[in-house]
């Protein structure tokens, strides 16, 4: 059978934009924009959980690893539906679809990311802390300026792999109706009826394309900050 | 400066400081040796608190280390730790790492400490390396920019840590040289080593110490050449000829 990509041409811009700019923005566009937000708050959330984890606090540790525990233990669907029927339940106000998701994904990835931050963190040689506090620098102080530059640069490769599978994980936004690139094209597919293959194959590549920009770039990055790691 | 009085130090149930009593003045400089897993690093690290004692006195600079009052952080900038593995931070140069204490902890002005940084630097003969990363420094170099980043504090107290053990031998004078003039400078020391060298040459007064416990005190002329303890006489045979 022939394969005829028409479909994708005269959808193009619903493919990409969504009904935008005569109604919200949906496709690639949505895609790209829960992703970036997502990575960026679970970047936060991921720091401020792993930095919890370490804490001298026992309390604060121990909560902490339990909610990492919880999350990590749950499918990413779940916490979406969790979010999006619990939320207006317990907060009396619905919110809009995509902070649903964007919120679940967030909390989630923030969950992964957090063992990623406690593991470099932990991986950084104690001398290192030893000499830092040993000149009369703070804790604090020894996390913010020699702990942390160094750990997060070994934490990149882990970083980038999260951030890969939340690009992906964007496309289960579309089971609470979410117009984003995936929905995009279950309802194209619906309307066309003939053309699975051609739809299904064109968003496939372009999630691809959109994480091997990403690893590409955090590659590019990486070698940027490049300073020696052995002493 | 540091005074130990009957210090107990566990480590579970190991017994690794066993009823120390140590007195160093203001400008001695005092060596400290004994075999490999005596206590010796243990005892040099309760100092600044990198152990913590869990019985007896430790009164260093006039601050009670037992007292939970005194501020840990305010003592470790009045006393310099040097680090067997130096232990500089791989991502800064040379220059700032040492300019990163004085400038959050002394609230010195960037071009302050940068100006006594660069002075610090000549001191240790390394001026021209000062944006150099550790990873581009040999070990010598590295340790005494370690020196130079314990000094920017403006120590009263200079600790060192087996500062030679890791370096290769043709790198050991270069950082005894620094040591040797601080030392003559008048400042406070207590310098862990191997370096016997160093110790009849340098040091007022010299420590063998094993199985957590001081067994021999005594000025360095005295001590190598009259050595009571048995177990010091075994070692200064094996550390001063080790062929045999």
């Amino acid at each position: 059978m022939g394969l005829d990509f028409h479909v994708i041409w005269d959808n193009l811009t619903y493919f990409f934009i969504g009904r935008y700019p005569h109604g919200p923005l949906g496709g690639v566009a949505l895609t790209f924009y829960l992703a970036v937000v997502s990575c960026i708050l679970s970047f936060f959330g991921g720091m401020f959980l792993g930095l919890l984890a370490i804490s001298r606090n026992r309390v604060i540790r121990y909560a902490s690893e339990a909610v990492i525990q919880i999350v990590r233990g749950m499918p990413l669907l779940m916490v979406i539906f969790w979010m999006y029927f619990l939320y207006p339940a317990l907060m009396g106000r619905a919110m809009p679809e995509s902070q649903t998701v964007i919120l679940a994904l967030t909390f989630f990835t923030s969950a992964y990311m957090s063992q990623i931050v406690k593991a470099g963190i932990e991986g950084i040689p104690k001398g290192q802390t030893e000499a830092a506090i040993s000149t009369g620098l703070t804790h604090r102080h020894t996390m913010i300026y020699v702990i942390l530059p160094q750990a997060l640069r070994n934490m990149i490769p882990s970083f980038v792999n999260q951030f890969v599978s939340l690009i992906k994980d964007t496309s289960l936004a579309f089971i609470v109706g979410v117009s984003e690139l995936t929905h995009v094209a279950t309802q194209i597919n619906n309307r066309s009826l003939i053309y699975p293959t051609e739809i299904f194959l064109f968003i496939a590549v372009v999630y691809f394309i959109f994480c091997y920009a990403f690893t590409t770039l955090s590659r590019w990055l990486e070698k940027r900050l490049a300073w020696a790691k052995a002493i | 400066m540091i005074r130990f009085e009957g210090v107990h130090k566990f480590f579970g149930k190991l017994h690794v400081l066993n009823n120390v009593n140590l007195h160093v003045k203001k400008g001695e400089v005092v060596v400290v040796c004994g075999p490999s897993g005596s206590g010796k690093s243990t005892l040099i690290r309760t100092i600044n608190q990198l152990e913590p004692i869990n019985e007896g006195k430790l009164i260093v600079d006039g601050m009670d280390l037992s007292d939970p009052k005194v501020n840990i952080n305010k003592l470790r900038a009045e006393v310099g730790f040097v680090f067997q593995q130096f232990n500089l931070y791989p991502h800064l140069t040379a220059l700032k790492n040492i300019t990163l204490a004085p400038i959050k902890i002394r609230g010195a002005t960037k071009r302050e400490a940068e100006e006594q940084a660069v002075a610090l630097l000549t001191r240790v003969g390394l001026a021209e390396k000062k944006d150099a990363h550790p990873s581009q420094l040999s070990g010598g170099q590295q340790q005494r920019v370690a020196i130079a980043r314990a000094l920017a504090m403006k120590p009263k107290i200079m600790l060192f840590d087996e500062p030679t053990s890791a370096l290769d031998p043709e790198m050991i004078g270069e950082v005894l040289d620094v040591m040797k003039d601080l030392a003559q400078s008048g400042m406070t020391m207590m310098v862990v080593t191997h370096e016997m060298g160093f110790a009849r040459e340098v040091s007022h007064r010299v420590c063998f110490i094993d199985f957590g416990t001081i067994l021999e005190e005594a000025e360095p002329a005295e001590f190598f050449k009259n050595p009571k303890h048995e177990r010091l006489k075994q070692f200064l045979k094996q550390v001063l000829s080790p062929m045999h």
